[in-house]
């Protein structure tokens, strides 16, 4: 194989300096244009259309006025091809004089150029796939710290889960979840760079949801997103394209004539978007009785931190602040809600952007500063982007490309991982009802209760976590003309990050008396070099020829250092060495490298038929050496049937099929082949090693995914409404799973060549424009998805029947043959024959020793309706998306009921909540039937009976207490598994554009202001007291909630100005 | 200038692409592929001390049905309100921690490991799986770690297996077969492991005893006619002793951190009834000075009922369990005594059953340091005391019993087996009235074994805390 690359590479450098050596001769002409782009209507300036010298690879893009500018050695007269997005693409014969070039809108769909695999425009007619684009400013206007919000509702087939909070991770997938095990993210490119997005540290430990990598990105400097839509539009991405590609392009200076500044100033506003429901009947408290001496068992119920307690009626009784004085206690409704803050985020950038006829460039700086919800949480993140080009000589082009990040984060806030010490909302889940928050704040140093919790502040401000990120993305990239149609395209780019984590928790917190400290470092550095030669041919009046090669090395290589203090020597020293104990540490280094070699074909026929295919071969150092080696093709082919069967309508302007089928091959992570030993902690000086419990597998094969696609686009009246159909049907299988076993097989987890899941769905994309006058539009923007996955197969020998993919609080997320992908799986209750829920002799639900599936976490489909008015320069948009089916199982729900905190435990607690009488005889509760008990018992109000039946059929007739009733199912997962349907109105938006002729007597070139709303309301959801949406982590453990962060609702505030 | 920066960018890339070969590149730098007999060994000891003698499968469950200890917050477990994943890590850790490493030193070649070696580990094996059928019932053995769904096989099944493996981890055992090191339980003494092996022996004969009475005495006589002998005094006791943090004994760990166990008001009663001199190494007074003396927590109580009982005014368990170095202890003196002494009355050996009872009770007392005669016979001579030939169960049953404080796993068992002392649910537990009979099966054995847990469930009784294991006749 090294041969074989060296040979090739040889052959490169042959060529090149061949070609080179050939052009440099030539003389240099020097030849002057000016021009202006102008739509063909309205005569306004179109601005950032591409001009380029037909046959050469001199490329400008227009500046805010439209205007282009050439100095080239190209003898006159030659053809200018001139595209922009939207308009039809427009080919100019021109001489020296300056020229204005008329930009028609699309009728139709016909010659739309988009970018695809690799980084290639191609004209959208030409493609057997769909793919699907979003400007950057739809993303930068929204504000999103976390910009894969954004695309939340806007892209068909695409789902965003925002994990939790207002500072944490989101995940993307698009097409379903095509692998069973391994990460199921899309691979993101930018520039042409492939850039991790990680979520580092997610599992094993980690106290906080930290942000995904692509996440570091600024959505100011994004000028497109393209969502390539799994394997058939990506296939040249090899490896990494089962999971679709989204394909970023960061602005550049091309087209800019003189200085140009943008200044862009942003404030948003963020508050809390859901908070649990909570009663305001009981305080704290069990069987109705509380009282505070040392908030750990030293009073009456003071160690107990559920709401049992007395009623709220003002009666008195010591509390924790009150210094053992009797206070009244009474509730404090907005307790939990009082405790957050209204978030707020700074969003500044400069850019700046000049070209002349040899080179552009583009330099922006953003700075964004965060302030949480979550008392003390912040983040600042400042992008620094460089993004240059330079004519070096008539052929060659060079250029850089850099972005470098900062992120210092002194504090994040703390998620359900985060325990006791510094969990935000498992706390809250067991808050007295009677606490005064503000009698918290004033003194971090008493608390509510101590057996479990530290003060609420005490925890944000002193059990923090930090995170510093440094990150460089870049690269640098040249094309050279060899000859007339032939291209070469060289870039070396680099990924490399480190992000360090500081734990602290500190000395006196409840549960953790010595506190702690902790350091988690981690260094990700990815590199890819590619070399593409292009061959464009007319080959006679009816065929075409667009051909490609080119080869990639990626080499990656990721470490991990994590070193931790377990109990502090002394306090408030957040060092290593202040430690009583020996260092807990652990570090880890891992690398990969893979070779590729690919070429790509495209034939067209008449400009009206196309086929494509591509090959790739893969050599990956993941995998044994005999089965390094794989290799995978694609086709794919489209036919604009209004040109081949020459349809004019005045209805019908475009109709276009298309279809096509792919394989893309996937190889392992890195070590997966030997299995290994670890060493523990020596012990007195002897040596400890175990098992990894994790069997490994030295056969090893490539994991396979084959899809098949196809497609129906069409326009109508003049391009007032168009669609865009795609169905595709995607086999994964041999894929590499280490599947969990039952330790009795030896290890926790073997890994195999196995299994086989299956994703189709059809995807809808409509765009209408029911009204269009002169100065008025409504555009209506639809996008609707469905995909039904199916495991269809896990191991070869049928042995092996679910695949754990992750659990809380009983219940397993499952990859389940003959299920949906994502099966909830758990306790139910235990039922009869009939139905009927089984109670035990002590009046409450048994649970059934059999688990079951309870639902699915994979939602049935998703939607997002866009309507766009605008109105001269106002523009007012709102989008609505839905997802629709699938469930989650709410650890919120379960925490709170079981606690006696949540409003939906008031039915029964007392008479005037239904509650029945009751009395003790002995220790057994007797319902009473008439006024008084006999013998003058106390008479208690809360009883209940739980709806159910005996084992021997008859109904349950047992009397029990509301405490008693709602702790009763707290093991039985199927009373918290919730249907996840949400309908959310996700975003508003207001932008007004100042008038041109306006604000040039400012000294600006264009100015706007935009007012967003994001996550404004829920129109529908079926989940009590959380939203659905929300999950632990960007993993495939999805359909899992436990006391997440609140989701928070946005308004911001955007000013744009150029100078 | 043109070609220079075209050279320098491909020499870059043929560098990069050649400079080490992929089979390099994936060599794993974080563990190694080569394990090693006596750090193996050292593991096992220490993780299987852990398992016995910590929280999940000892004190936060066992220890809490037989009322050694009892829980005054966080009281689900005291009340058997448990679920499917509360008994995971004796299975997990059981199957996929000791039993896998301890394969691996059985399946190394000679030069790898000497007989020494690999009949400790089956010793060692023999011990886990004892533990993990006791608990569960029906368990995973003939092909455990040889299957990815291992069928299970059924209690007696296990047991004569078990008998089996014994006997040929005795013959594997040699002091002239070359020494052990790694070895931190009897450090490498040879002849202490034979007795260990003969002991556990005993012990599985009256395992069996209720079910098969004619293959339980034979494996009395074999266990007892064996040249090497039973564990013949404390300081054959086979035990793991912990250093300092954090290598400390896990119960003293937790207790750092901690404060939501105290010793059960069962036992503290019992003991008092007895005028025990155990019961001050087994409690410590209540901090509140005033309470004077020792008082138990109640079983089986509501979080807040057990909470009013007060944190200050109750006993946590002794110091002599509860510094960082206390022992782990696995299988004592005292117990092979018990066991000889029921041995005896069951006529499966020669003997006299009192003899050995008043032994076992002497052994345990020195065991925890008492060794005053006086003190010791004036016990031995109380009625409450005496063995009761009429029903051995009892004298046997109780005394093991006290005498088992702390080893919760075989405390349990041997209750289920004798069913003596009778102990009654707490009043706030949620079995209707019942103790647990045996653990839950990890939940994750229906997800990923199915098909042999459903076989097994369907043999053995519904997947039920009070399901009777074979064992359990009574």
């Amino acid at each position: 194989m090294k041969r074989k690359l060296s040979i090739y590479i040889g052959l490169c450098i042959l060529l090149i300096s061949n070609a080179v050596k050939a052009q440099e001769t030539k003389p240099l002409i020097q030849s002057k244009l000016e021009g202006t782009v102008v739509d063909a209507v309205t005569k306004e300036p179109v601005i950032g259309a591409s001009v380029n010298i037909k046959g050469t690879t001199h490329g400008v893009v227009t500046d805010l006025d439209g205007k282009f500018f050439f100095q080239t050695g190209q003898k006159f007269p030659y053809t200018l091809v001139v595209s922009y997005l939207g308009y039809k693409k427009a080919e100019v014969v021109v001489d020296k004089n300056a020229v204005v070039i008329d930009l028609t809108q699309e009728q139709n769909a016909l010659s739309e150029v988009v970018v695809t695999a690799l980084g290639i425009s191609k004209e959208k007619k030409s493609l057997g796939y769909t793919t699907q684009a979003l400007k950057g400013n739809q993303l930068a206007e929204t504000k999103e710290t976390n910009f894969l919000n954004s695309l939340s509702g806007k892209l068909a087939g695409v789902r965003i889960t925002n994990s939790q909070g207002d500072m944490g991770s989101s995940r993307i997938i698009i097409r379903g979840e095509t692998s069973i095990a391994g990460n199921n993210q899309p691979l993101f490119v930018v520039d042409g760079v492939p850039v991790d997005n990680s979520q580092l540290g997610s599992v094993g430990g980690a106290t906080r949801d930290f942000k995904n990598a692509i996440a570091d990105l600024n959505p100011q400097d994004i000028e497109t997103l393209t969502v390539l839509k799994g394997p058939n539009a990506a296939a040249l991405y090899g490896s990494r394209a089962a999971h679709g590609v989204v394909l970023i392009t960061t602005k550049s200076g091309k087209g800019q004539k003189g200085l140009g500044i943008t200044i862009n100033s942003g404030l948003t506003i963020s508050e809390v978007n859901i908070l649990p429901s909570f009663q305001n009947s009981f305080g704290q408290g069990s069987n109705g009785r509380f009282s505070y001496v040392d908030g750990k068992g030293g009073g009456i119920n003071d160690g107990v931190d559920e709401s049992w307690g007395p009623k709220l009626d003002g009666r008195l009784i010591p509390q924790f602040y009150s210094n053992g004085v009797a206070v009244p206690f009474v509730a404090h409704p907005n307790n939990v809600k009082d405790y957050f803050n209204t978030g707020v985020t700074y969003d500044n950038s400069i850019s700046i952007a000049k070209a002349n006829e040899k080179s552009d460039f583009r330099l922006g700086v953003n700075n964004q500063k965060q302030l949480g919800i979550v008392p003390n949480s912040e983040v600042n993140k400042t992008n620094f982007s460089l993004n240059t080009n330079y004519q070096v000589s008539e052929n060659i082009k060079v250029g850089v490309n850099a972005n470098y990040i900062v992120t210092d984060a002194p504090a994040l806030p703390g998620g359900p991982s985060g325990g006791r010490a510094a969990g935000v909302m498992l706390q809250f889940l067991w808050f007295g009802r009677q606490v005064d928050i503000n009698e918290l704040k004033n003194n971090r140093n008493v608390n509510w209760n101590n057996s479990y919790y530290s003060n609420p502040y005490w925890t944000a401000y002193y059990n923090t976590t930090s995170q510093q990120r440094n990150r460089l993305i870049g690269d640098i990239h040249l094309d050279a003309k060899l000859a007339e149609g032939l291209n070469f395209k060289f870039r070396t780019g680099v990924d490399y990050y480190n992000d360090r984590r500081k734990y602290t928790i500190k000395y006196g917190t409840n549960g953790t008396p010595f506190g702690s400290y902790a350091e988690d470092a981690y260094t990700v550095n990815e590199r890819n070099t590619e070399g593409i030669f292009q061959y464009t041919k007319k080959l006679s009046d009816d065929f075409s020829l667009d051909a490609l090669a080119g080869f990639n090395v990626r080499s990656r290589n990721d470490a991990n250092n994590y070193q931790k203090a377990p109990r502090l020597a002394v306090p408030d020293l957040y060092t290593l060495t202040n430690s009583r104990d020996p260092l807990t540490s652990s570090n880890s280094l891992s690398r990969l490298k893979v070779y590729s070699a690919y070429a790509s074909a495209q034939f067209g026929f008449r400009n009206y038929a196309f086929l494509n295919v591509t090959a790739r071969n893969d050599w990956s150092s993941t995998l044994p050496s005999s089965n390094r080696s794989y290799f995978y093709p694609s086709v794919n082919g489209s036919v604009v049937l209004t040109d081949a069967l020459n349809i004019k309508s005045s209805t019908l302007d475009f109709l276009k099929i298309r279809g096509g089928w792919s394989e893309v091959g996937n190889d392992a992570d890195p070590y997966q082949l030997s299995t290994v030993y670890n060493f523990q902690t020596a012990f007195d000086g002897n040596p400890i090693q175990t098992s990894s419990k994790k069997k490994l597998n030295e056969n090893l094969k490539p994991e396979t995914t084959r899809s098949t696609e196809f497609g129906i686009e069409s326009s109508f009246w003049k391009n007032r409404l168009h669609f865009d159909v795609a169905y595709y049907n995607t086999n994964s299988f041999d894929q590499i799973l280490e599947i969990k076993t039952s330790t009795s097989s030896g290890y926790d987890s073997q890994l195999i060549n196995a299994g086989k899941i299956n994703n189709r769905g059809f995807e809808v994309q409509l765009d209408g424009t029911p009204v269009q006058t002169e100065n008025f539009k409504w555009n209506i923007g639809v996008n609707y998805s469905k995909n039904i996955s199916k495991v269809e197969v896990l191991d070869y020998d049928g042995l092996i029947k679910n695949y754990t993919i992750g659990s809380s609080g009983g219940v397993e997320v499952l990859a389940s043959v003959g299920q949906a992908y994502g099966a909830l799986y758990g306790t139910a209750y235990e039922r009869d024959a009939d139905g009927n829920i089984v109670v035990g002799t002590n009046g409450l639900p048994k649970a059934d020793p059999t688990k079951r599936v309870l639902g699915h976490y994979t939602p049935d489909f998703l939607a997002g309706v866009t309507n766009t008015l605008s109105y001269k320069n106002l523009e007012l948009s709102f989008l609505v998306d839905a997802s629709v089916g699938g469930e989650i199982f709410s650890g919120t729900n379960r925490t709170g009921t079981y606690t006696g905190v949540l409003a939906q435990t008031m039915p029964g607690r007392d008479a005037a909540h239904g509650g029945l009488n009751y009395y003790y005889v002995g220790d057994v509760k007797t319902q009473l039937t008439g006024t008084t008990a006999p013998g003058g018992a106390t008479v208690y109000d809360d009883g209940m009976i739980f709806n159910g039946v005996l084992a021997d059929g008859t109904p349950n007739t047992k009397i029990v207490s509301a405490q008693e009733y709602y702790k009763g199912s707290y093991n039985i997962s199927e009373a918290y598994i919730y249907s996840s349907t949400f309908v959310k109105l996700r975003e508003i938006k207001l932008a007004y554009n100042f008038n041109k002729k306006l604000v040039k007597k400012f000294g600006l070139e264009g100015a706007s202001l935009t007012a967003v709303g994001r996550n404004l309301l829920f129109i529908y959801k079926d989940a009590p007291n959380i939203d659905p949406e929300t999950a632990f982590n960007t993993g495939n453990a999805q359909g899992l909630e436990s006391l997440a962060l609140p989701t928070t609702r946005s308004y911001s505030l955007n000013l744009n100005l150029k100078f | 200038m043109l070609k220079k920066l075209l050279y320098t960018s491909l020499f870059a890339l043929t560098l990069s692409s050649c400079s080490d070969s992929l089979d390099d590149v994936n060599k794993n730098p974080n563990a190694t592929e080569t394990p090693l007999a006596p750090y193996l060994l050292t593991g096992t000891l220490k993780q299987g001390a852990d398992l016995y003698w910590g929280d999940a499968s000892n004190f936060n469950s066992s220890l809490l049905f037989v009322q050694h200890w009892a829980k005054i917050q966080y009281t689900e477990p005291d009340r058997y309100d448990v679920s499917n994943t509360s008994f995971t890590s004796l299975w997990n850790t059981g199957y996929s921690t000791l039993i896998t490493d301890l394969n691996t030193i059985l399946n190394f070649p000679e030069s790898q490991a000497n007989s020494n070696y690999k009949g400790i580990a089956l010793t060692l094996r023999s011990w886990t799986f004892l533990l993990l059928t006791d608990a569960y019932g029906s368990i995973p053995y003939k092909e455990a770690g040889q299957k990815i769904t291992p069928a299970y096989d059924t209690q007696k099944e296990v047991y004569t297996g078990l008998l089996e493996d014994l006997a040929r981890a005795q013959s594997l055992l040699n002091t002239a077969s070359g020494s052990v090191t790694g070895d931190l339980a009897y450090k490498g003494d040879i002849s202490k492991w034979k007795k260990l092996v003969n002991s556990l022996r005993l012990r599985i004969a009256l395992r069996i005893s209720d079910r098969e009475p004619v293959l339980a005495k034979q494996a009395a006589i074999d266990a007892t006619s064996d040249a090497a002998g039973v564990l013949a005094s404390n300081n054959d006791t086979f035990k793991f002793t912990y250093i300092s943090s954090p290598q400390q004994n896990p119960a003293s760990a937790w207790f750092e951190t901690r404060d939501d166990f105290r010793i059960s008001k069962t036992l503290v009663d019992k003991l008092y009834e007895f005028s025990d001199p155990r019961l001050p190494v087994y409690a410590q007074l209540p901090s509140d000075a005033s309470v004077g003396k020792y008082v138990g927590g109640g079983n089986g109580l509501s979080n807040s009922n057990a909470n009013s009982q007060g944190f200050a005014k109750t006993s946590k368990p002794g110091t002599y369990f509860l510094t960082s170095t206390s022992p782990a202890v696995i299988v004592s003196y005292s117990e092979t005594l018990f066991n000889l002494a029921e041995a005896a009355a069951r006529g499966y050996i020669s003997g006299d059953p009192e003899q050995y009872y008043k032994n076992a009770i002497t052994a345990s007392f020195n065991q925890f340091g008492i060794t005053d005669a006086t003190v010791i016979s004036n016990y031995l001579n109380q009625a409450v005391v005496k063995y009761d030939a009429s029903n051995y169960a009892k004298s046997i049953g109780t005394q093991k019993w006290i005498a088992f404080f702390g080893q919760g796993l075989d405390a349990f068992t041997e209750w289920r087996r004798l069913d003596y002392p009778v102990l009654k649910a707490g009043a706030d537990a949620v079995l209707d009235g019942q103790i647990p009979s045996r653990f839950f099966y990890p939940g994750t054995e229906q997800s990923l074994n199915g098909n042999s847990y459903q076989a097994a469930v369907a043999v053995q009784g519904r997947d039920l805390l009070t399901t009777k294991l074979w064992f359990d006749v009574k």
